[in-house]
């Protein structure tokens, strides 16, 4: 009974997210809403975590699983994927290197921008100095070698 | 003969028994190429094109697995709120992070369409694709792309993510354990993610938080240009 008043908690919330998406102005997709909505009943208190706990990690863990048919379907298109496919491997590659970098730098930037601020004594820095601690002890050894650059 | 494959179980039991394969195969080898969904993706397809069984049938089944992407996406917000402290101790460099990232994913991927001079169709496919499949696929559907080829990149760009990681940690030298499982998650998803928490708690837990936050922000992006 526990998981199939979880399935029917989850079913709700992606079922009020749908009549959402439909009262919406503007497109904007169901899932997002969603997980919107879920994250709100939660902070809210709403809902415990208790009361969805295991069908949530049931479908976290098996994320994958559920996109295999929508991955079958490209049997449909394989004139497509054949026409293009050395131009969208490199759309890939580049494009996820161009992601990683922007988003490093950029967080690197932001935290340091937070030390600056936090050295007149707002506190923020000290944190940001906290996460790198906690980082460099949850990361151990492994990255022994980067420690020393920053 | 053909229908009696047009049954749903037909669907659902061909997906898990090649999902099983590519999970004991990924466990076997210990290699991202040998991603359980690309394995699972290749051994359907080789079945249905063989014993040429219709996408149709296979479907039947299928369209019964692609019920659950919806709910998968929302309990993303339970993998936020378990990290809610992280998220508020952290906000403003996530904040920056996954909108700088998004937004940096979204214009490669449009400048380098032109540059190939692509058409628009495949273009809208490919914009979302750093973000986690069920809202790339909600992106890129209503604004006329092709999801199988949005998947494909999608998952595609995670394995790739999930690879080169280290990697790039090295070459851009990004020794903030938050900057890099930020990065991670940001260009990678849910499979650059499963790397990030083998390089440390911090790390996973931040590109787990990028996954939800890019995919909000990529929505917003999208909906503004589309």
């Amino acid at each position: 009974m526990k998981i199939i008043r979880q399935i029917g908690i989850i079913f709700l919330v992606c079922w009020l997210s749908e009549v959402i998406e439909r009262l919406l102005p503007f497109t904007f997709p169901a899932s997002v809403i969603g997980m919107a909505l879920l994250l709100a009943c939660l902070l809210t208190g709403v809902l415990k975590i208790r009361h969805i706990q295991e069908k949530a990690d049931f479908l976290l863990e098996n994320m994958a699983f559920f996109f295999i048919p929508a991955g079958v379907s490209i049997i449909n298109y394989f004139d497509v994927l054949k026409s293009s496919a050395v131009q969208l491997i490199i759309i890939c590659v580049v494009s996820t290197v161009v992601t990683f970098a922007v988003t490093a730098w950029s967080v690197r930037l932001t935290v340091r921008c937070m030390v600056l601020a936090g050295s007149g004594g707002t506190g923020s820095g000290s944190k940001a100095e906290d996460a790198r601690k906690q980082g460099e002890s949850a990361t151990g050894g492994k990255e022994k070698e980067g420690k020393g650059i920053e | 003969m053909s229908e009696i494959f047009a049954s749903p179980y037909f669907g659902v039991a061909l997906s898990v028994i090649t999902f099983w394969i590519g999970v004991k195969l990924q466990r076997r080898l210990k290699t991202p190429v040998c991603n359980p969904l690309i394995v699972a993706i290749v051994l359907t397809s080789g079945v249905l094109l063989i014993f040429r069984i219709p996408y149709e049938s296979y479907n039947e089944g299928g369209e019964i697995i692609n019920m659950f992407l919806a709910p998968a996406t929302a309990c993303l917000a339970v993998a936020i709120y378990t990290k809610i402290e992280m998220l508020k101790q952290y906000w403003l460099p996530i904040a920056v992070g996954c909108t700088a990232g998004s937004a940096a994913s979204m214009l490669s991927v449009y400048g380098l369409c032109r540059l190939f001079g692509l058409d628009g169709s495949l273009t809208v496919s490919l914009l979302p694709k750093s973000v986690t499949t069920p809202i790339a696929v909600s992106i890129a559907e209503p604004a006329g792309g092709m999801v199988p080829i949005t998947v494909v990149a999608v998952i595609g760009t995670g394995i790739l993510g999930s690879i080169i990681a280290p990697v790039l940690i090295r070459i851009f030298r990004v020794t903030d354990p938050v900057a890099a499982g930020l990065a991670i998650g940001a260009s990678s998803h849910a499979v650059g993610t499963s790397k990030a928490i083998e390089l440390g708690e911090v790390e996973g837990a931040m590109s787990g938080l990028a996954i939800g936050i890019c995919g909000i922000i990529t929505v917003l992006i999208s909906m503004a240009v589309l």
